[in-house]
C-alpha cells in the first residue's frame, strides 16, 4: 500500500517535470528530449523483440523509416489530413511492412534473423535513395505541411513553428507507446513470449503456435518503431534515407538496449539516456559518431554484458547482504 | 476404442533405421508401458506420436482419427500431453510461471492482450492448486532451473499433465531419481493420471510392473511382445532378449 | 563477332570477376563461421582495410605485387588481434556477444579509416602487365578480370585443400565438435582458432587488394561489397562452400548484367533473389538446418 502511494507520487512528479521542461529550459533541450523519447521508444520496441523473444534484428531502422516515410508522404499528398491520422498512417506502413515480411522471417532465428533484417533494411535504404520520384532521393522529403492538433469544437494547437506544442504531443504519444508496450509484456500473451525465449520447444508442446506468437510480437514491435519514426519525421519536418533508414539507425537501439540491459523492460530507456548524454559530451570534442558507437559497444559487451540493469543487480547483491542471501538461494 | 494406435510405423534417421513396422495399441483408460534396452527406439516412437518427427512410413491414430504429421501444438490442443526424458522446463521462469503457462493453454488463453496475467484470479488460483498437488507450493517463486532434481522432474511431469490431456506420454519420468524420489513420483503419477490414458517409457522394472496394465517390449526397433505384466514375465522371447539380462 | 556479343561477353567476364571477389570474401566468412561458429560482422571492414593498406603500400613502394603480398598479411594480423584479445572473451556469452563485438569493431575500423585516409575515393593503379585486353578465339577479354578469376581460383583451391585435406583442417573440425577431447589430445586449440581467424581475414584481405584498382578505395567499400558478401553467405547457406560458389557467381552476373538492364535496381534484384531462396529454404541454398 505504502509502495503504491510512493509510486503514485513518482509518476505525478515525472509528469510535472516533463510538463515544465519547455517553460524552464530552452528550445535546444526540448529538441534533445524529443530525440531522446523517440529513440527510447525505438529501443524499447527493439527490446520487445530481442529481450522478450530472443530475436535480434540488425534492421529495425526499416520500420522506423517506414513510419517516417509513411507519415511524410501522407502529409505531403493528402490535403486536410489530421495530425493523428498522419501518425496512424506511419504506424500502419510499418505494420504492413512487418506483416509482409512475417511469413519469411518467423521461419528463421538467431544469426540468420539478424542478417536477414540487415539485408532488408539495406534494400529499403537503396530503394529510398533510388526511387527519387517518390522519396526525394538523397534529399528526402522535407517541408511537408504539418496540421494542427485539433479536438473538433474544443481546442486546436498549432504544431508548425511551435516546438513547445509539438513537444507535448510527442511526449504524450511516446509515453503512451511505452506504457502500451509495458502492458503488452504483462498480458498472458506476454508470458507466452517469455516462454518462447526460454524454451520454444516446450511452448510448442504446451499447445501454443510458436511462429504465430513470434509473428504477433514482430508486428507489434514494428508498429511501435513506426510510431517513433513517424513522430521523428514530423518533429524535424524531414525524413531522409540516412536519417531514418541508415545502418546507424538500426544499430542505435541495439546499443541503447545493450547499455541499459537486455531483458529488462526499462533498461533500454536508461540506456538511451546514458548514450545520449555521452554523445552530447563527446560531440563537443569529435564528430565521429561511428567511433563513439563502436567503442561503446565493445566496452559494454566486454565489461558490462548485462548492461546497467545487470550491473545494478550485482551492486544490490553486494550491498544488501540480507537480500543477497535470498538471491543466492534462488540463482 | 483404442485411445492411441499406430499402424506399420517405420522411421529412419538419414539411413539409420530405427523403427520397423510398429503396431501399437493403447486402450482408453489403461496405463501402458513401453520397455526396451537403450537405443531400442522408445523415445523416437514418442517423438513420432507427439509430432516431433514425421514417420518415414505408417500412420498414427488418436481417438480414432488420423494424426500423422500433425504438429506438437495441434496435438496438445486435441488432448495429448508429453514429458521429456531430458527435463525441458522454462528454467528462468518460476515454478509458478511454468505451470501458469500450461494453465493458460488449457483454458485457451492465447492471444489475450487486454488484461494483465497477474490479475486473472482464476488462473492464479488454478496454478496454485496444481502447485499444491505436486508439493511445489513452497518453491512457488523459485526459478525452475534452481529446483532440486526430484522437484524439477515433478515440474516436468506436471507440465505435461496440467493442460489436462486425455492421453499422457511420459518418457522415463523416474530416470536418475533416488529410491525415495521414485517412490514419490510413482505415487504422484497415480494421483495425477486418475482417469487418463497413460503411456510410459521406463527402465525400472519395479515401476513398470507396479504401474502398468499392459506392456510393450521394443527391441532393436521392433515390437517383441505386447501383453499384461504376467504375460510379459512368462514370455520366453522377452526373457531371452531382454529380461534375462536384468535377471527378473 | 559483332559488337553486341562482345559487349555481353565482356559484361559476363566483369560479372564473373566480381563474383569471384565476392566468393573470396564470402569464403573467408564461411571458413570462420564453419570452423568456429562465429559470424564476423567486421569481415567487410577488414576487406576495406586491406584495400587501404594496398593503397598505402603502393604509394610507398609503387609495387602492386608487394601490396598483394603485404596488405592481406597486415589485415590478417589485425584479424588475429581481434580474435585473440576480444572475441575469445565472448565465447561464454554465445552468439549475441560475438555479433555485438564484431559490429563494434567494424564501426571502429570504419572510423579509423576515415581518420587516417580521409573520405575521398583513392585511386589505385593496376600493374601495367595486367592492363588492356587479350584476344582469345576472336573475342576480347580484359586481362585484369581474368587475373582476378585466376587468382581467386588458386587461393580457393589452396584453402580447400588446407582446410579439408590436411591435418590442420581435421583438427579444426574436430575442435569444433568436441573441444575437450581435442584439448585432451594435447592440441593447442586457441592457436588453431587464431590461425583459422587469420586465414579467414587474410582471404578478405586478398579480395580487398584485387578490387582496389577496379572500384578505387573509399569508406563505403565495406558496406557496398561487404554487404553483398553477407548476402551471398546467407543465401548460399552458412558454412557451405558450394553454396557460396554458386550464389557468388549468380550475384556477380546479376550485378553486371543488372546494371545494364535494370540500372539502379540491381541491388533490389539481388535481395529479391535472396528472399525467394530463403522463403523456400530458410537456412539457405545448401545450409544445414539449425
Ligand atoms: N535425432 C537423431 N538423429 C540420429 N539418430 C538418432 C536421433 N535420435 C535417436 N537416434 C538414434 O536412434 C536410435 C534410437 O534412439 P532412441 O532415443 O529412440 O532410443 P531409446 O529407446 O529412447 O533409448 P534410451 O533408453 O537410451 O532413451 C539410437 O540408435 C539413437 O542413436
Ligand atoms: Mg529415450
Amino acid at each position: 500500500m505504502k509502495n503504491k502511494i510512493i509510486n503514485w507520487f513518482l509518476w505525478v512528479g515525472l509528469i510535472v517535470i516533463v510538463a515544465i521542461i519547455p517553460k524552464v529550459f530552452g528550445a535546444y533541450y526540448v529538441s534533445l528530449i524529443v530525440t531522446f523519447a523517440v529513440f527510447a521508444v525505438l529501443s524499447v520496441s527493439l527490446n520487445v523483440l530481442l529481450g522478450f523473444t530472443g530475436l535480434l534484428s540488425f534492421g529495425h531502422a526499416m520500420f522506423f523509416g517506414a513510419g517516417g516515410y509513411g507519415t511524410a508522404l501522407a502529409l505531403k499528398h493528402i490535403a486536410g489530413l489530421s495530425l493523428l491520422s498522419s501518425v496512424g498512417i506511419g504506424v500502419l506502413s510499418a505494420s504492413v511492412l512487418a506483416l509482409v515480411l512475417c511469413p519469411l522471417v518467423v521461419r528463421v532465428s538467431g544469426t540468420a534473423f539478424a542478417m536477414l533484417h540487415l539485408a532488408f533494411a539495406q534494400l529499403m535504404y537503396v530503394l529510398a535513395l533510388k526511387l527519387r520520384g517518390i522519396t526525394g532521393g538523397e534529399d528526402g522529403i522535407g517541408n511537408f505541411p504539418i496540421p494542427p492538433f485539433t479536438i473538433p469544437g474544443v481546442v486546436s494547437f498549432n504544431m508548425k513553428g511551435v516546438p513547445e506544442n509539438f513537444y507535448y504531443f510527442a511526449m504524450i504519444v511516446l509515453g503512451l507507446s511505452v506504457w502500451l508496450m509495458w502492458f503488452f509484456t504483462k498480458t498472458p500473451f506476454g508470458q507466452i513470449q517469455v516462454g518462447i525465449r526460454d524454451n520454444a520447444k516446450r511452448i510448442d508442446y504446451l499447445g501454443f503456435k510458436v511462429s504465430h506468437t513470434k509473428a504477433v510480437v514482430y508486428v507489434v514491435s514494428a508498429a511501435f518503431a513506426g510510431v517513433a519514426g513517424s513522430v521523428y519525421a514530423i518533429f524535424h519536418n524531414l525524413v531522409s534515407a540516412d536519417g531514418s533508414l541508415g545502418v546507424l539507425v538500426s544499430f542505435q537501439p541495439i546499443i541503447n538496449t545493450m547499455i541499459g540491459g537486455v531483458g529488462s523492460f526499462f533498461g533500454p530507456i536508461w540506456g538511451t539516456a546514458i548514450f545520449q548524454i555521452l554523445e552530447e559530451i563527446i560531440v563537443r570534442f569529435t564528430d565521429r559518431v561511428e567511433l563513439v558507437i563502436g567503442v561503446t559497444l565493445i566496452l559494454v559487451i566486454m565489461f558490462a554484458p548485462q548492461g546497467l540493469a545487470g550491473w545494478i543487480t550485482t551492486l544490490k547483491q553486494r550491498f544488501f547482504s540480507a537480500s543477497s542471501h535470498k538471491l543466492e538461494k534462488i540463482s | 476404442m483404442n485411445m492411441l494406435e499406430t499402424k506399420g510405423l517405420y522411421h529412419d534417421f538419414s539411413g539409420l533405421k530405427v523403427l520397423f513396422d510398429i503396431n501399437l495399441q493403447v486402450k482408453e483408460g489403461e496405463r501402458h508401458a513401453v520397455i526396451g534396452p537403450n537405443g531400442a527406439g522408445k523415445t523416437t516412437l514418442f517423438n513420432i506420436i507427439t509430432g516431433t518427427y514425421k514417420p518415414s512410413k505408417g500412420k498414427v491414430f488418436f481417438k480414432g482419427k488420423e494424426i500423422t504429421g500433425l504438429k506438437p501444438c495441434d496435438l496438445c490442443r486435441i488432448g495429448m500431453g508429453r514429458s521429456f526424458q531430458i527435463t525441458s522446463t522454462f528454467n528462468r521462469l518460476t515454478a509458478f510461471q511454468n505451470i501458469r503457462l500450461a494453465i493458460l493453454s488449457k483454458r485457451g488463453v492465447r492471444f489475450n492482450l487486454l488484461r494483465k496475467v497477474d490479475k486473472i484470479e482464476e488462473i492464479t488460483r488454478e496454478t496454485e492448486e496444481v502447485l499444491k498437488r505436486i508439493n511445489l507450493i513452497g518453491e512457488r517463486n523459485f526459478p525452475a532451473g534452481a529446483l532440486s532434481y526430484g522437484k524439477h522432474r515433478a515440474l516436468e511431469i506436471s507440465l505435461a499433465m496440467a493442460t489436462d490431456p486425455e492421453l499422457v506420454l511420459l518418457d522415463e519420468f523416474a530416470a536418475g531419481m533416488s529410491r525415495d524420489e521414485t517412490h514419490n513420483a510413482v505415487a504422484l503419477i497415480r494421483k495425477l493420471t486418475e482417469g487418463k490414458t497413460v503411456v510410459i517409457i521406463e527402465h525400472d522394472m519395479d515401476v513398470v510392473f507396479s504401474l502398468a496394465d499392459r506392456i510393450t517390449v521394443l527391441h532393436y526397433g521392433r515390437i517383441l511382445a505386447t501383453g499384461t505384466p504376467d504375460e510379459i514375465r512368462r514370455n520366453q522371447e522377452v526373457k531371452d532378449a531382454y529380461l534375462g539380462d536384468l535377471e527378473v | 563477332m559483332d559488337a553486341t556479343t562482345s559487349m555481353y561477353v565482356a559484361q559476363g567476364i566483369h560479372g564473373l570477376a566480381y563474383g569471384m571477389v565476392l566468393f573470396l570474401i564470402a569464403s573467408g566468412l564461411n571458413v570462420i563461421f564453419g570452423m568456429m561458429g562465429i559470424l564476423n560482422l567486421a569481415h567487410g571492414a577488414f576487406f576495406m582495410l586491406s584495400a587501404y593498406f594496398c593503397y598505402s603500400v603502393l604509394n610507398l613502394t609503387g609495387n602492386f605485387w608487394l601490396a598483394l603480398l603485404l596488405a592481406p598479411l597486415f589485415t590478417a594480423f589485425f584479424g588475429i588481434i581481434l580474435e585473440r584479445f576480444f572475441l575469445r572473451k565472448m565465447h561464454a556469452m554465445g552468439h549475441m556477444g560475438e555479433l555485438i563485438m564484431t559490429l563494434g569493431v567494424s564501426l571502429v575500423i570504419l572510423a579509423a579509416v576515415k581518420i587516417f585516409w580521409g573520405t575521398e575515393n583513392l585511386p589505385v593503379k593496376m600493374p601495367p602487365i595486367l592492363e588492356g585486353m587479350v584476344s582469345l578465339g576472336g573475342l576480347e577479354y580484359p586481362v585484369y578480370r581474368l587475373f582476378i578469376i585466376g587468382l581467386a581460383g588458386v587461393v580457393l583451391a589452396i584453402m580447400t585443400l588446407l582446410l579439408y585435406k590436411t591435418r590442420l583442417g581435421k583438427i579444426v573440425r574436430a575442435a569444433v565438435s568436441d573441444r575437450e577431447m581435442v584439448n585432451a589430445l594435447g592440441i593447442n586449440i586457441p592457436v588453431v582458432f587464431m590461425v583459422v581467424f587469420g586465414v579467414g581475414t587474410w582471404m578478405a584481405g586478398v579480395a580487398g587488394v584485387v578490387i582496389a584498382p577496379i572500384l578505387t578505395v573509399f569508406p563505403g567499400l565495406a558496406d557496398q561489397v561487404g554487404m553483398d558478401a553477407f548476402l551471398v553467405v546467407i543465401t548460399g547457406g552458412f558454412g557451405s562452400l558450394l553454396g557460396a560458389v554458386i550464389v557468388s557467381i549468380i550475384f556477380g552476373l546479376l550485378s553486371s548484367y543488372g546494371v545494364q538492364f535494370l540500372s539502379q535496381l540491381a541491388p533490389v534484384v539481388m535481395v529479391g533473389f535472396m528472399a525467394l531462396v530463403l522463403a523456400i529454404r530458410p537456412s539457405g541454398l545448401f545450409g544445414v538446418k539449425e
